[in-house]
């Protein structure tokens, strides 16, 4: 590469940070201005309003914030049980309707959620899944799976079932094989489709609005009045938590996957 | 490792589930779509919503509009998440800490990336600022009105926003690899940078690139939240006015949102051919045919 292509490199690489940085530098300031009138650059003032409005404990935001970290911890914890579970059958097994089940892994991607949505509301009415934590668990579920089974599908295949073979007929018990070889092999790939599972799940307001029918109270959901409503330091304050709150629990995600697996670097976030 | 006649199946329990449920809820709202509501006593099997859709203009409207937001979107996203890629490779940054900058619009919600273009794009956001400092505008009111027009151009950034970084992260890998196994030896025939990227890297990236494609504009047709947020009045997105018709008080509006709905739902099926006949073709090329 000549001198020239590597600015003109560095130059666009420089954009794209900026593009992605700025918009979040610009909420992170504006989550702390008290006035910030037309057309200033910069703040007259700053206040802890925004902040003192989620954390001061008469709106509610932390007891909702908390809910919903648990309800998407849940969805994340069954999306990669069962993707891990689906990804082994179609990596090790030929079996009917395997086609069905390949094409069952991406509908929910190709298929409009409004779609999904509305039709599959009537029926959660009937069986008592309409409005509660239940149903939504559910339709996240059925939003995450794909993306966790393509990842866990991918890293099964990487590691095949050659060490598993080899663990057995050394004599090692199903629970040492799992314990020892299986999981630790599949480890990178679990976090990967935890995170990918818990951001779907966390980041979902549509979904949650029709079928958690106000019930269902979740940040996204809580967030999205202050978004609309005009004052910029409230909404911008919930944006930044909302932000923080993710990266904070895929930090500790990937923590623990340390505990279990001391080499292991191939996360989600590196 | 020794194998259990029913581990498949036992494995599959769960998705097959869930499979079910999506299924049965897609098949339900396409019933309801058809006339076909007993809870309202419609027992008729009926095209009378579908052809009312068509025949009202501002459905029409909401149709056309969700179509080329989708495109629009898709197709920029698609060109320049590849032109991202590419960049990134081409300056040894396809993996590491860089990559992570890619990741950060993937995990950012909808919602959220509705606020930036918000707090940036409108008529006292910041790049009118910018544009007022340094003399170019003279009032909020000579910035263009970006949002809530019926260019759809708020929406289209914001999923711009997302979406390139997620093409990018998408083609990254395999562009990587091509690049510096089929690209170098491309090179070393002789063949100029430029040609080894349009000759080598680019069609064998392809199959990615349209499955990527294919993917967010599925996705941005049926989505809900930005057209909600930073739509015009009018026309609304199709996700949005059936929501509308959803939500009205009077149930016989129903079958209008559920007829909606199937136009979103037929257009997604021609995606679903169109994935399959790729996945088909990958198949095939993998194995050596053609």
């Amino acid at each position: 590469m000549t001198i020239k292509e590597k600015i003109v490199g560095r130059l666009l690489l420089t954009v794209f940070a900026l593009t992605v940085l700025v918009p979040i530098i610009v909420i992170l300031v504006w989550s702390f201005a008290a006035r910030w009138p037309w057309p200033n650059l910069w703040p007259q003032s700053f206040s802890l309003r925004g902040i003192q409005e989620i954390f001061g404990g008469y709106s509610g935001a932390l007891q909702v914030l908390g809910s919903s970290i648990v309800l998407s911890l849940i969805v994340a914890l069954l999306a990669v049980l069962i993707g891990t579970m689906t990804a082994r059958s179609l990596v090790f097994y030929n079996f009917y309707g395997k086609r069905l089940i390949e094409l069952g892994t991406i509908l929910p991607i190709i298929i409009p959620s409004t779609v999904f949505a509305m039709g599959v509301h009537v029926l959660f009415i009937r069986f008592g899944l309409a409005d509660n934590i239940g149903g939504v668990i559910i339709v996240h579920l059925i939003c995450a799976l794909p993306y966790t089974i393509k990842i866990m599908t991918d890293v099964t295949a990487a590691f095949g079932c050659k060490l598993e073979e080899q663990a057995s007929v050394l004599g090692a018990s199903p629970l040492q094989i799992f314990k020892e070889i299986t999981l630790p092999c599949l480890l990178p790939g679990i976090i990967s489709s935890a995170c990918m599972a818990y951001i779907l799940s966390f980041s979902q307001y549509f979904l949650t609005l029709i079928i958690g029918g106000g019930n269902v109270k979740t940040f996204a959901i809580m967030m999205v009045p202050y978004l609309q409503s005009g004052d910029r330091t409230i909404a911008s304050a919930y944006s930044l938590v909302f932000i923080c709150s993710t990266l904070l629990v895929f930090v500790i995600f990937e923590k623990t996957a340390k505990r279990f697996n001391k080499n292991g670097s191939n996360y989600f976030f590196v | 490792m020794k194998k259990f006649k029913f581990a498949p199946y036992l494995l599959n329990l769960p998705l097959a589930l869930l499979s079910l449920i999506f299924i049965v809820g897609i098949v339900n709202g396409l019933l309801q779509s058809f006339g076909l509501i007993p809870a309202l006593g419609l027992y008729e099997f009926t095209f009378k919503y579908y052809y009312e859709v068509f025949s009202r203009s501002d459905l029409l409207a909401s149709i056309g509009l969700s179509l080329y937001i989708s495109l629009a979107s898709s197709l920029l996203a698609a060109i320049f998440g590849v032109l991202l890629s590419l960049l990134l490779v081409m300056t040894g940054k396809a993996k590491g800490k860089t990559l992570n900058l890619v990741k950060i619009p993937i995990i950012i919600p909808h919602i959220v990336v509705a606020f930036f273009v918000i707090t940036i794009f409108s008529q006292n956001g910041l790049l009118a600022r910018i544009m007022y400092s340094l003399g170019l505008i003279s009032a909020q009111a000579d910035f263009p009105a970006l949002l809530y027009t019926d260019n759809a151009f708020g929406i289209i950034l914001a999923y711009l926003w997302k979406e390139i970084p997620f093409v990018a992260f998408f083609v990254i890998t395999i562009m990587a690899n091509i690049s510096s196994t089929l690209g170098e030896a491309a090179k070393n025939l002789g063949a100029s940078q430029w040609q080894t990227f349009w000759h080598v890297t680019l069609p064998l990236c392809m199959p990615s690139i349209k499955n990527a494609f294919l993917i967010i504009f599925a996705f941005s047709l049926g989505a809900y939240e930005l057209p909600y947020l930073l739509g015009a009045t009018m026309p609304k997105a199709l996700p949005v006015q059936a929501f509308i018709e959803y939500t009205h008080p009077d149930l016989l509006h129903r079958p209008y949102a559920m007829a909606l709905n199937g136009i979103m739902f037929f257009i997604s099926l021609i995606i679903v051919v169109l994935y399959y006949r790729l996945l088909q073709q990958n198949t095939r090329k993998v194995n050596g045919g053609e």
